[in-house]
């Protein structure tokens, strides 16, 4: 501090200690001037705060677009100026209105300052562009580990359901398996796989394809997805059962047309959104593992602690993987209906997995810092 | 003073296990006060209701697409999407353009921050509001469901077990934090405005004291008169407000003279002064204390001496002080 605080008179007059005379003191007229050091260090600085309120008071109902640039620059002046108002007031002062009044206009300054600029269309694409790739290459092992999770589960519901076709009914509920059954006929299941051209209209033409998108979207799989990141809370073995059981669900589906030798067909009429969907439930699974790391070693932090210095990247591998569903959504929604032919299907499925592929994957070099 | 027995319940302060700390990226540490569960509840209803008004609205165009004689599933498929695309972006819109508000939270007076102190960034509010899908809207749907729940479904019972959890969770830790806040590294804080006072202190005395009278009161005593003074003359200038009856002024001023008187005895048999003071000079005697005191004990501050409260010796101390006994 540069200001120079001269020591002020003080309670005048004191006796030293251990005197004998007994401390009578009498009512007399005013005897003596006294300013404390905190009331003058007040006074010297009271102006500034009033009008850092000020500022504050107009962020507050109106946004900091309210300001001119030089109030803005005038606002993050005065807040250094009222940290170190409340850091002296600290050490010099004792009246707590005071100090409770440093703290609350430097709490409320902070958050003007410190709070996030940006609107939803600029953070989307600034996510878009860089974080949600970043994030992405930086959980390798976790989507790893969701990937063999959800692999074991295909290869389980699979082999389960050609040994002993009852399992099919465990693993996939009714409303999922659409009449499609261990028991169908190769017509049933080509029936669904290969719609008549004619039913799109009959199940009215683009407003179905909307509404079957929102269904898509809100389909078993999105919310799948959304637990499997949300459970990672509970340390990631939840996560590893329901991505695993995904797999054996459509282990089932594969294996009940693998016996009507319809397997070329199903992958292709799944490949549509299947490669973006398995994808973003796979990207779910491995922010769920995340999270999950961050609780069961959390190092040389407290475990909420590291959860929430690690968690963005987690919540952003997460919030990617609510945009593949999106994606997913409206192939299944608007394309799958359209398109009949099993090599057109097999195209858009590997170009979508191309696209995906190269989207996280580019080279670092065009990510410019900003 | 024995008039009051809990710096808690004398101050209009929050409990303290409802504060926490933190600190700003200049270093200086900053309390806040943790929102109450019910309080978010609240703020989170106010905001539910606009959600589902602002969804209504939406929908209208749904109306005339249901004369073109399209199927009641499609229709409930598209009110759904209406419904998720509001209650998403109403969240996280509001968060990042209102610096961690919606207006819920604006009229209850809340405030998501970062736990650290650090800036509030916008994947943590896009994360905190991804997993109130799961909190908050999955639960009420399990809850309208519930009573078509059989013993036979697995899956709707894991679903309500779920719910609990999840549900009791901002009760289950100590920074009332729910899983979004968890994942996102978020708190919800409690926001006042506090105004600033005018200074008590006197500048002229008409009494002074000695060392020794100043020496058998702490900082703690000090703001609890400080807080007595102040309310004091809150309480005579009641006279000028709107809706205080004269009698009810008058009984409070009452009140608070019999306090005045009160606090004046107990102050002059502590510290000694045998003069007895006139009621009508027992004001200036107290201010005259405090001022006193405050200078008494605001010197001793500087050179690092502190007295926290009557029962303690005037000690060095040995670190700064830190406040920060609940680590977040």
């Amino acid at each position: 501090m540069s200001e120079q605080y001269t020591p002020p008179p003080i309670y005048p007059p004191s006796s030293p200690p251990g005197s004998s005379e007994p401390p009578i003191a009498k009512s007399t007229a005013p005897s003596s001037k006294v300013s404390l050091r905190s009331s003058q260090f007040r006074e010297e600085r009271e102006k500034n705060w009033m009008e850092l309120e000020f500022l504050i008071d107009r962020t507050e109902k109106g946004g900091i677009r309210s300001l001119a640039a030089s109030e803005l620059e005038r606002l993050s002046v005065l807040y250094r100026s009222a940290l170190s108002s409340l850091s002296v007031a600290r050490s010099i002062a004792l009246d707590r209105n005071l100090l409770v009044y440093l703290e609350n206009l430097s709490l409320r300054a902070f958050l003007v300052v410190y709070g996030p600029r940006s609107s939803m269309t600029e953070s989307l694409s600034h996510f878009l562009t860089r974080g949600f790739p970043e994030a992405v290459r930086s959980a390798g092992r976790h989507i790893f580990l969701a990937f063999s999770a959800l692999m074991v589960g295909v290869f389980a519901g699979f082999f389960l359901v050609l040994q002993n076709p009852d399992w099919y009914s465990t693993f996939v509920s009714e409303a999922m398996a659409g009449g499609r059954g261990p028991g169908s006929t190769r017509e049933e299941l080509e029936a669904v796989l290969f719609p008549n051209p004619g039913d799109y209209a009959k199940n009215g033409g683009l407003i179905g394809s909307l509404a079957m998108f929102a269904t898509a979207l809100f389909s078993n799989n999105t919310m799948v997805g959304v637990l499997a990141f949300s459970l990672g809370i509970a340390a990631g073995a939840p996560t590893i059962v329901l991505i695993a059981y995904q797999g054996v669900t459509l282990g089932a589906f594969i294996a009940i047309h693998y016996k009507q030798n319809l397997t070329v067909e199903l992958l292709g009429w799944l490949s549509i959104h299947g490669v973006t969907e398995i994808l973003a439930i796979i990207l779910c699974g491995a922010a769920g593992l995340m999270v999950a790391e961050k609780i069961l070693f959390p190092g040389r932090y407290s475990r909420i602690e590291n959860l929430s210095i690690h968690g963005h990247t987690a919540a952003q591998v997460a919030i990617g993987a609510m945009i593949l569903f999106f994606v997913a959504a409206i192939l299944e929604g608007f394309f799958r209906q359209l398109i009949s032919d099993t090599a057109i299907r097999y195209f858009i499925g590997g170009a979508t997995g191309l696209f995906w592929l190269l989207y996280f994957l580019r080279p670092k070099a065009e990510v410019k810092s900003v | 003073m024995s008039t009051t027995s809990s710096a808690d319940n004398f101050f209009d302060r929050p409990q303290a296990k409802s504060v926490r700390f933190i600190t700003t990226p200049e270093g200086v540490q900053l309390p806040v006060e943790l929102a109450s569960v019910m309080d978010r509840l609240g703020a989170f209803t106010i905001d539910f209701l606009i959600c589902i008004a602002i969804a209504i609205l939406f929908s209208f165009p749904l109306y005339f697409i249901s004369i073109l004689g399209v199927s009641g599933n499609v229709l409930s498929a598209l009110f759904n999407l209406i419904v998720f695309i509001v209650r998403y972006t109403y969240f996280v819109q509001f968060e990042l353009v209102w610096r961690g508000l919606t207006p819920g939270k604006r009229i209850i007076g809340l405030r998501v921050i970062d736990r650290r102190g650090g800036p509030l960034m916008p994947s943590a509010v896009v994360a905190r509001n991804l997993t109130r899908e799961f909190e908050a809207f999955m639960p009420l749907m399990v809850l309208l469901s519930a009573g078509s729940l059989n013993a036979g479904n697995f899956g709707q019972w894991l679903s309500v077990a779920w719910v609990l959890v999840i549900g009791f969770l901002p009760f289950m830790n100590r920074d009332r934090m729910r899983g979004g806040d968890l994942i996102a590294g978020t708190i919800v804080v409690r926001m006042v405005t506090r105004s600033l006072a005018k200074d008590i202190a006197n500048s002229e005395f008409h009494y002074t004291f000695t060392d020794q009278h100043l020496s058998a009161y702490g900082k703690f005593e000090l703001q609890v008169l400080e807080e007595l003074l102040r309310r004091h003359g809150q309480e005579l200038s009641s006279h000028m407000r709107p809706g205080v009856s004269a009698a009810q002024a008058f009984k409070a001023s009452m009140e608070s003279k019999h306090m005045i008187n009160e606090v004046t005895e107990k102050i002059r048999n502590k510290i000694g002064w045998l003069e007895p003071i006139a009621p009508e000079q027992q004001l200036q005697f107290l201010k005259d204390f405090y001022t006193a005191e405050r200078a008494y004990l605001e010197r001793g501050q500087l050179f690092g001496m502190v007295k926290a409260d009557k029962h303690q010796e005037l000690k060095r101390q040995e670190v700064p002080p830190t406040e920060n006994n609940h680590k977040i």
